[in-house]
């Protein structure tokens, strides 16, 4: 490992012992919101810093990717915009129908607010159906979203919290957003240049992978973390054993993702903000099951996943057979043995995340220097873009589209 | 070719002749050759395209990219396509041409390189020898033709078109009734290579030798890319159901998306699903066909833009995979 990452991951290291993670999805409520497109630099794990354009929250920071928009079924929403930057740009609402835009100059898929930093274009519109959603520039809309003037829309059903859509099979214990992006840093250094004139869209070529607007490791530092001002959301998803999840996972770039889960296939229940299902009410009995999810760019998808440790054969805990179950643990492999003798230490590499025992929840011995990483004694799976070379942060492996999801023992609250 | 080969081709093509064109279903007469599409941004690319012919010895049509849209007659299985070779020759050499459509049966003819290796994926037609190729299976549905033949170059270079067959008069599918009906017909071209074949600069040892470095600088939909001058299409009206159909020619994979409405996918590949895909956007690969019901809530212009972002001209102007549908209020 070159330097740079391990100065990275220690960093990582001390983030996740000062345990301040948020399992909700962070964004802003509400159904008035005031927009503002200004620039700011984003930095990425292969140590570049790198301009963008994002919508920031009235006087605050530009960020990638734009606010979380968070609204509920049936509201009157109004996105109000204004445009610090030096080209005119806009907001359209994929999945939206009716949307209503007054003020500014007209473009060509909608209206716009030209960049003088005061003229406000009002876009509304009623979210008439729940589900995971994006908005983003429809001006130049291949250049401006490249620059970073996209963001997430969620929906939320009126029959009630904690379900995607409103079918009881649609509930969830926990969410967690997944923004799948990227960029080709060139687009913005000429742009830093002033040469804006010069990006060609067409040779476009991308060396930055991101979830959330963050590359790997730093998709699994806190949301908020103060050392990552313009890149404010967090992607590190957490469960306790039998607790289903829902991600929403949005084709917020250009390019096809594979996104690839590890520990169990995401069930997928809803796409492009729709349920997965034959006729209305019918639940989502058209539901498919993945371990490969192919993000279309533009598209949305909502997908449930859990984790038991399911007929791995052995019981995760290290339990004996007179011992009482935990929680949602899975009844048929209680008390059975680790089918695998350990090695003596001295024979292994310990990767970051191993806390010395392979049960969840508990800790053994580990060699001065290694592990670290795991708090908890959790067990963690790397869920990353199925595309390999998009886990590298421009050329640096580990890195990009990548993180980790955790499955936390019982005891260990997750916020 | 020897004379015994001569002679059992004119009995074959006297045979051919000999049966009544409307005992074996659609007849068409096509014809590859080239022409000029001006772009927007004001370059002029040479293409290979078709013609649609009235007969063998008339050559009245007009070459067009993509290629004329062919309709199949409901409850008509059978397909026949003459085909004409007025390509230039490269290298000093006629190049060969064929027609395949990819989701409909044949028993196809490979032709070989000396050194055996496929040249074709059916028999061609040359140039003063016209193919003759059919199909007697014809299911209703959207399909792309386009040639068989070194189809790395020739399909990049513009010879393709569509194919449609509905099940009945407004009904693409079983119980898949339409009011109207949309093409999109997606395309992509790499000038640099158009230039190479233009000036016969294409093939080993010349500036240009394969279509590995491909890279398109121009997105086409229905033959022409998005600019500010074109019409929008023709979407009927509030209430109607608009039946949208799209090809995707291009080698590249793309994803329409539906600013402001919904539309049910109804099919793939010419088979309709077994439960429509309600949604604004999907992954439109390259040589694939999608069909759509859309019905509009309200009038206006409807944004249908590449998600996948090939929204440019050229290096600069916005274009590219954009077009609008107009759809009027209700009558």
């Amino acid at each position: 490992m070159k330097p740079l990452a391990i100065v990275v991951f220690a960093l990582f290291a001390v983030s996740m012992n000062a345990g301040v993670c948020e399992a909700a999805i962070q964004g802003r409520t509400g159904t008035e919101f005031d927009l503002v497109a200004r620039a700011g630099h984003i930095t990425t794990g292969d140590g570049d810093s790198i301009l963008m354009w994002g919508y920031a929250v009235g006087n605050g920071l530009m960020q990638y990717p734009g606010p979380t928009l968070i609204v509920n079924e049936g509201d009157l929403i109004t996105v109000r915009l204004k445009n610090e930057l030096s080209e005119p740009v806009s907001i359209i609402f994929p999945g939206q129908d009716g949307v209503l835009a007054i003020g500014g100059n007209s473009g060509l898929l909608t209206r716009e607010a030209p960049p003088d930093g005061a003229t406000v274009v009002t876009y509304t519109f009623v979210a008439s159906q729940p589900g995971t959603y994006m908005y983003h520039s429809g001006t130049r809309v291949d250049f401006q979203v490249e620059m970073g003037l996209t963001g997430a829309l969620i929906v939320r059903p009126s029959s009630g919290a904690n379900r995607a859509y409103s079918h009881p099979q649609t509930s969830f214990d926990r969410e967690y957003l997944f923004v799948l992006s990227e960029i080709d840093p060139t687009i913005h250094e000429l742009v830093e240049l002033g040469r804006r004139s010069e990006v060609d869209m067409s040779r476009y070529f991308p060396v930055l992978w991101f979830l959330n607007g963050r590359t790997s490791p730093d998709t699994m530092a806190d949301d908020g973390a103060p050392w990552l001002p313009h890149q404010p959301y967090g992607c590190l998803p957490r469960l306790h054993p039998g607790e289903i999840i829902l991600t929403r996972v949005i084709g917020g770039g250009r390019d096809l993702h594979p996104f690839h889960p590890h520990g169990n296939h995401l069930r997928i229940i809803g796409e492009n903000g729709r349920l997965l299902e034959s006729a209305p009410g019918a639940g989502p009995d058209l539901s498919y099951s993945d371990f490969t999810l192919t993000v279309v760019p533009g598209s949305t998808y909502d997908a449930l996943f859990t984790w038991t440790g399911e007929k791995l054969g052995w019981d995760i805990y290290g339990h004996g057979p007179g011992d009482p179950l935990q929680p949602n643990e899975y009844a048929p492999d209680h008390g059975k043995p680790l089918p695998v003798q350990l090695p003596e230490k001295q024979n292994l590499m310990f990767g970051n995340h191993y806390s010395g025992s392979p049960f969840l929840g508990a800790f053994g011995d580990l060699p001065p220097g290694t592990g670290g990483m795991n708090a908890s004694g959790g067990l963690f799976f790397m869920w990353h873009s199925h595309t390999e070379k998009e886990i590298v942060n421009n050329d640096i492996f580990p890195g990009g589209m990548m993180t980790m999801l955790i499955v936390e023992p019982p005891a260990v609250r997750i916020p | 070719m020897n004379t015994v080969l001569k002679v059992s081709c004119v009995v074959a093509l006297m045979a051919a002749f000999a049966v009544p064109e409307s005992a074996k279903g659609a007849v068409f007469y096509l014809r590859a050759g080239e022409t000029n599409l001006a772009m927007p941004d004001g370059q002029v690319i040479r293409v290979w395209g078709f013609a649609r012919d009235t007969s063998l010895a008339l050559n009245d049509g007009t070459i067009t990219v993509p290629g004329p849209a062919l309709e199949i007659p409901i409850g008509d299985p059978n397909l026949t396509i003459h085909l004409k070779n007025h390509l230039p020759n490269l290298n000093g050499a006629p190049v060969p041409v064929s027609i395949i459509i990819p989701g409909l049966t044949a028993a196809l003819n490979p032709v070989r390189h000396v050194n055996g290796r496929v040249r074709s994926f059916t028999h061609e037609s040359f140039p003063g020898t016209p193919g003759t190729y059919s199909w007697n299976d014809v299911k209703p549905g959207t399909y792309l033709y386009h040639s068989g033949t070194h189809p790395a170059l020739q399909v990049q270079m513009g010879l393709y078109g569509s194919l449609t067959k509905n099940f009945s008069t407004g009904e693409a599918y079983a119980g898949k009734i339409f009011d109207r009906e949309v093409v999109l017909f997606y395309s992509e071209l790499d000038p640099a290579l158009h230039s190479a074949v233009a000036l016969d600069d294409y093939g080993p040892g010349k500036s240009v030798t394969s279509t590995v470095h491909y890279a398109p600088k121009y997105f086409l939909i229905n033959g022409s890319p998005f600019s500010g001058a074109a019409s929008p299409l023709p979407a009927g009206s509030v209430g109607e159901k608009v039946l949208v159909r799209f090809y995707n020619a291009g080698l590249k994979s793309h994803a329409p998306l539906l600013q402001g409405a919904f539309m049910k996918v109804i099919a793939e590949d010419g088979r309709a699903y077994r439960y429509p895909r309600e949604r604004y956007s999907f992954l439109l690969p390259a040589g694939k066909t999608m069909d759509a019901l859309v019905e509009f809530r309200s009038a206006g212009q409807y944004a249908i833009y590449d998600r996948m972002m090939a929204l440019t001209t050229g290096a600069g102007l916005p274009g590219g995979f954009l077009a609008f549908l107009a759809v009027s209020a209700a009558p």
